[in-house]
């Protein structure tokens, strides 16, 4: 059996523990008391997959077995999640391509001819045909790209439909084709516990005009955290979303949840505890180290974005979004949760290469901030690993450095909204609109591979919570000038950042670092 | 007119040159402390301002403040109206008509600059000085003349120089003559097709590539340019090969010799006043008061900011200053006590004789000043004050040839660098080095004479007139240059002076490329505004071969790749020349490249592959600017000589986009093109009459390019702006102070667009 997570306490026979750090990490001591978070150790995954997917088809919760759903003549959509899930990549064949070749497997089965294949994008960047490929296996590909596989396109006027407003004045405007379904076939991966549920289909196939709804800082600040959907704001707007959706069109949702096999074998010492570190462990950790410190930064870059995680499948289940949610849920939990006693003066975190939004691309300086104080810092249940007023400490070389075909909204945002005023508030209020309705970015949403123009301010949300929270906010090792553009601090040590945060907590604060990832989610009592 | 009180009391004075340094200070002097004077200023037309309206802006002028300031805007208006007459003429042109009743002459009309083209230096101090004596005598009045000339009429000459008439034997008829048929002479030599070939050789390799227009107009600017550089050494070598030191002082030394042949053969009373080198006020109208920079202060200056790291002088060489006030006094007391007819009297005015102030002194207490007041240095401290160790002229001559030696081939050198971050800089620092040998050059040639020289100017005759003023009368009207506390002076009036300027235009900080501002168009009745911006190199960082071989690549077969690559390889010196001559004749010749390609197959694989490749190969910075010039009400302009097809990924961007298509039949392309391609004049040709027809208001417009054939189009706009400069351009984006941006922070590799292009 896997050994649960715990929290370990930094004494004097503690070596130094791992700290991510962008495309590279290093070993650091932390003071005497400090407190580590470690994940579950990684579950098990499932031995035979296709059994499993098998068996979630055939007995799904809350509704039919599928290939009673399916039927000659009908209209079938198959949506699966898009690049931001999992991460990073997982070995191939990806979950999604052996759950999507099932579904296809039965559908075609039952005579079903109308079939096709949605990303939900959302507002992100379309995936490339060689990105596709990847995701729904080579033989789906090749039977449906391009005219039958596609992205999701949120400026497709005449491909959206607005099916209506929730008892909040939520307008509820989806992809047409899929909204005109007789059935909607979602394919999830739940990687944190974010994902997956009602967010699947309301936002993953929704407009800017759906999304704002939730999407915003007013929501933001009131999910707390954004990982735990009964406290979270924006899942009960997600919620009220889904509910309206039920009554439209028919959902059949296949929710998969990962292991902990972050890191493939040659790093494995990534996925391991310090002081079990073999022999073997350290000497690679040494000829890593140095090879990745030396190698020029674009080989880097390349290296770490090839990376694939191989990924254990620790659930699937089907049925219904609002009963198979709970279960999803529940893997979630085994695999990452971890009991911590009571909130820290300062909080750590060590922020890796990749996020949701730079997956074959770059971590510019935003994603950093979107990475830390949002998806990081949210990983808690009841309350944050720090105080209110406390200090957060993160690692990120955070280069002033963007993908002009990937993230052009997000240099206009830098230089020229950051420039003005970093607060979330006046942000959404006085650029949010010009950004989103600006018709450059929308073309090249549309027609290039660019994230939507109002696609930086949601990063910028994303950490409206942590930045109401924290006291400070202090970067180790970050570019100056840059982490500057941002509001933060920078240190050069981790000494240092303490001695800043002196200023804040006092001389002898209690600290809690994060160990992740793998991902670890606090639940702090 | 020999009251005790006011010894010009009811006379009529004429002044010449009062828009001068030294009439300016008379004029001053005359309207607030001779008040029973009438006076009569005669000024020359300048363009279409006329005489009156020169007038009025000189009342406008520090030096009349504290006369104002004393009894009122009201009583100097009226003083002025009562009193004053203004006469317009040219003493150069011609004969101009006389008051009759003329009292005094005051005649300080003269060249401004020492080394002047030698046909305009005879015009005003030689003809000048003939045309006012003709005029004065035609007149009918019988004044007393007050011919101010200079010291330095001496010439090259060493030991003590007496107040009287100089001793040569230069015929000023036979000088004049020929002084004013140089012109039509070398105007002759300038168009001889030697001459002509090698301005024109030279403008091609500089300016080739803007264009034929920019290449003969620089060959014509060069022709003038040497015509005026012949001229001056013309003035500089003749009066050189008499003894004088540059064409100033010696065509001043024959307007004496004019005067003293009408004295002469009409009787005329002339007094000769004979300054050194006038500088700032001692006293009047205030301590300091100067009217622009100077023969010292240049010199004064160049030390305080550190350009001036040796000079050459003798260190015991006196420097022969003397302040404007006692000058001004000097001469209105000259003014007072007229000469015999038709025997001149001389009178210098200097502190040589009884006061000098030696180079080496002058040098501590310039040093001394700036030492306790540095200037700043642009933000970055103040400017560390140079030690001179006086090696003579000898050694600074070799210093200097060496350096601009050094200099013009570094410089040439950059030139054919590509257009590099760093090579920008180096033109920078070479520029300013350069800049600094120039000035040095210049007044190494021009004032080694006054700093090298070994001669006092006896002040006798004048200190004669000094001590016969009434007691009353010497603490105002004195002009005794003994007086003169040579640190008083230097360090808290003089040096302060004329460094108050400089500080307050260098104590702002560094000059970094302003902050943009782009004027929004709100009226939709107002002429448009457009952004004109080139494509490649200003927009995207790659080129016409770069965009090929993506479109090549991606579409051939891995096995012929290198048969590809090796043909292009092949062709690339061909192609390098084409466009190091002309931009259009590689475009046609590249564009070759194309024949054979199916058209809509090329749109398709545009789209579908290279848009991204296009863009990522963008600049976001111009791609914003693009965007800014939009939001602002701006039409946005794509000018490019790639084919349309290449470019359609970028076209949401502009309102209008002026590319060159490619010549097809039945759908497949000949590799020849279906218009010329739009580049050097023939952009800023489009630009013009695209504003003819449009309306465009091309003063408030916008261009960006980045070599130097955009050189035409950004000169058709008023707002002109260099992007990552070739060093051409870079070059002359500095002379013209044009914005100079730096694009490309965010761009893609060119490997890395191509291994995307070709996945």
């Amino acid at each position: 059996m896997s050994r649960p997570g715990f929290v370990l306490e930094v004494d004097e026979r503690t070596p130094a523990l791992l700290v991510h750090e962008g495309e590279g990490f290093r070993l650091e001591r932390f003071p005497l008391g400090t407190r580590v978070v470690y994940p579950p150790e990684s579950l098990p995954g499932i031995a035979d997959v296709d059994a499993e997917i098998r068996r979630a088809l055939l007995n799904p919760h809350g509704i039919e077995p599928l290939p009673e759903l399916l039927f000659p003549g009908m209209r079938l959509t198959i949506v699966f999640d898009d690049l931001s899930l999992p991460l990073p990549q997982m070995r191939t064949p990806d979950i999604r391509q052996r759950v999507i070749e099932h579904v296809l497997e039965l559908a075609a089965r039952a005579g079903v001819d109308d079939v096709e294949l949605l990303a939900a994008n959302a507002l992100h960047r379309r995936m490339t045909p060689a990105e596709l490929k990847r995701t729904v296996g080579e033989r789906v590909f090749r039977a449906f790209f391009p005219k039958h596989l596609r992205n999701h396109d949120a400026e497709d006027r005449a491909n959206l439909v607005h099916l209506g407003t929730t008892a909040h004045g939520e307008d509820v405007e989806i992809n047409r084709r899929a909204a005109e379904s007789d059935l909607i076939v979602y394919v999830n991966i739940t990687l944190t516990a974010m994902s997956g549920g009602p967010k699947s289909v309301a936002v993953g196939l929704a407009s800017y005009k759906s999304l704002r709804h939730h999407h915003n800082v007013h929501t933001l600040r009131h999910s707390r955290s954004f990982n735990d959907p009964p406290n979270s704001a924006m899942h009960h707007s997600y919620n009220r979303m889904a509910a309206l959706l039920e009554k439209h069109v028919k959902i059949f949702t296949i929710e998969t949840t990962l292991n902990n096999d972050t890191f493939p074998s040659y790093v494995n010492f990534l996925n391991k505890r310090e002081w079990e570190w073999t022999l073997a462990d350290q000497a690679r950790y040494l000829a890593v180290k140095r090879a990745n410190d030396m190698a020029p930064p674009r080989l880097r870059r390349q290296m770490w974005q090839k990376t694939v995680a191989p990924y254990g499948v620790t659930g699937i289940n089907a049925g219904l979004p609002s009963e198979v949610h709970p279960l999803t849920l529940a893997n979630v939990h085994r695999q990452q949760l971890t009991e911590v006693n009571g909130q820290a003066d300062i909080g750590i975190w060590g922020l890796p290469y990749i996020c949701p939004y730079n997956v074959n691309s770059i971590m510019n300086p935003i994603l950093v901030m979107s990475l830390g104080l949002g998806y990081f810092f949210n990983l808690y249940r009841n309350a944050p690993i720090v105080r209110k007023g406390g200090v957060g400490i993160f690692y990120h070389p955070m280069p002033n450095e963007f993908h002009p075909v990937h993230h052009p909204s997000y240099i206009d945002f830098f230089e020229e909204v950051l420039a003005e005023t970093t607060d979330p508030v006046q942000i959404e209020t006085k650029y949010e609109e010009q950004f989103a309705t600006d018709p450059w970015y929308t073309h090249l949403y549309r027609s290039s591979y660019a994230y939507h123009g109002v696609h930086p301010f949601y990063m910028w949300y994303w950490g409206a919570h942590a930045l109401e929270h924290l006291g400070d906010v202090i970067f180790v090792g970050a570019d100056r000038a840059t982490a500057r553009r941002l509001g933060f601090r920078v240190a050069s040590t981790l000494a240092d950042a303490l001695e800043m945060a002196r200023d804040t907590v006092g001389s002898s604060p209690s600290i809690t670092y994060l160990h992740a990832p793998p991902l670890v989610m606090a639940d702090v009592r | 007119m020999s009251q005790d009180s006011d010894p010009l009391d009811g006379a009529h004075v004429l002044l010449t040159g009062a828009t001068g340094f030294l009439g300016q200070a008379a004029l001053e002097r005359l309207l607030s402390a001779y008040p029973n004077t009438r006076i009569s200023v005669l000024i020359r037309r300048r363009g279409s301002t006329t005489a009156q309206a020169r007038f009025d802006a000189l009342l406008r002028k520090p030096v009349f403040s504290t006369w104002r300031e004393r009894v009122g805007a009201d009583a100097v208006a009226r003083a002025v109206a009562e009193r004053v007459t203004v006469i317009e003429g040219d003493l150069g042109d011609g004969v101009t008509r006389l008051p009759a009743d003329l009292d005094v002459v005051i005649h300080g009309a003269s060249t401004v600059s020492f080394d002047p083209p030698i046909d305009d230096a005879f015009r005003v101090n030689v003809s000048g000085v003939v045309n006012l004596y003709e005029a004065v005598v035609a007149s009918g009045s019988n004044p007393h003349v007050v011919h101010v000339s200079t010291a330095y009429v001496a010439g090259a000459r060493k030991g003590v120089i007496p107040e009287e008439a100089l001793k040569h034997s230069v015929d000023w008829r036979t000088e004049l003559e020929s002084a004013l048929a140089a012109r039509a002479e070398v105007e002759r030599d300038s168009r001889r097709p030697e001459v002509l070939r090698r301005a024109l050789a030279r403008a091609r390799a500089e300016h080739g590539k803007a264009g034929p227009q920019s290449t003969a107009l620089a060959a014509e600017d060069a022709r003038r340019a040497w015509v005026t550089e012949r001229l001056v050494d013309y003035g500089r070598t003749r009066a050189q090969s008499l003894g004088w030191p540059d064409v100033y002082t010696f065509t001043k030394a024959l307007g004496e010799r004019v005067a003293e042949e009408f004295a002469a053969s009409h009787g005329l009373r002339v007094s000769v006043v004979r300054p050194a080198i006038v500088e700032s006020a001692l006293r009047h109208p205030y301590p300091g008061w100067i009217d622009g920079f100077k023969m010292a202060d240049p010199i004064i200056l160049a030390f305080g900011r550190g350009i001036l790291k040796e000079f050459p002088g003798l260190p015991d060489g006196v420097l022969d200053i003397i302040p404007v006030d006692i000058v001004i006094n000097a001469t209105l007391a000259v003014a007072a006590a007229p000469a015999e007819p038709a025997k001149p009297a001389y009178y210098h005015v200097g502190s040589g004789a009884r006061n000098p102030l030696t180079f080496r002194e002058m040098y501590e207490q310039v040093r001394a000043y700036f030492e306790a007041h540095p200037m700043p240095d642009g933000g970055r401290g103040q400017i560390k004050v140079p030690s001179w160790s006086f090696p003579g002229m000898r050694q600074v001559e070799r210093l200097l040839r060496t350096g601009e030696r050094a200099v013009d081939w570094a410089e040439k050198a950059l030139l054919h660098l590509p257009a590099t971050e760093r090579t920008r800089e180096w033109l920078t620092r070479i520029h300013r080095e350069s800049q600094r040998l120039e000035f040095l050059r210049r007044y190494a040639d021009l004032y080694g004479v006054y700093t090298e020289a070994e001669v006092i100017y006896t002040d006798s005759k004048l200190l004669a007139l000094h001590q016969q003023l009434p007691p009353e009368r010497v603490d105002e009207h004195g002009f005794d240059a003994a007086v003169i506390d040579w640190d008083h002076y230097l360090q808290e009036v003089h040096c302060p002076s004329v460094t108050g300027l400089m500080r307050q235009a260098t104590g702002r900080g560094g000059s970094r490329t302003p902050a943009l501002k782009l004027t929004r168009r709100t009226d939709p009745d107002s002429p448009p505004i457009v952004a004109v911006f080139d494509l490649e190199g200003t927009v995207i960082a790659s080129n016409l071969i770069e965009g090929y071989l993506w479109a090549r690549l991606a579409d051939l077969p891995r096995a012929d790749w290198p048969r590809e690559l090796a043909s292009l390889a092949a062709a690339l010196p061909r192609y390098l020349r084409a466009d190091h001559r002309d931009r259009g004749e590689f475009i046609r010749t590249f564009m070759r490249r194309y024949k054979g390609a199916s058209e809509d197959e090329l749109r398709r694989l545009v789209n579908a592959r290279l848009s991204d490749v296009l863009l990522r190969r963008s600049f976001p910075e111009a791609v914003r600017r693009i965007r800014a010039h939009r939001a602002a009400g701006h039409r946005t302009i794509l000018i490019t000589g790639t084919a349309d097809v290449l470019i359609e990924p970028l076209t949401p961007l502009f309102d209008h986009v002026v590319a060159s298509k490619l010549h097809s039949r039945d759908g497949v392309l000949t590799g020849f093109l279906a218009t010329p391609p739009l580049v050097g004049e023939a952009r800023a040709a489009w630009l013009r009459r695209y504003a003819a027809q449009e309306g465009v208001d091309l003063t408030r417009s916008w261009a960006y390019g980045d070599s130097y054939s955009d050189r035409p189009l950004l000169e058709a706009v008023g707002n002109p702006a260099a992007v990552n400069p070739d060093p051409r351009l870079y070059q002359h984006a500095k002379r013209k102070h044009w914005r100079i941006e730096t694009w490309g922070r965010h761009t893609g590799g060119a490997l890395e667009a191509l291994v995307e292009a070709v996945r």
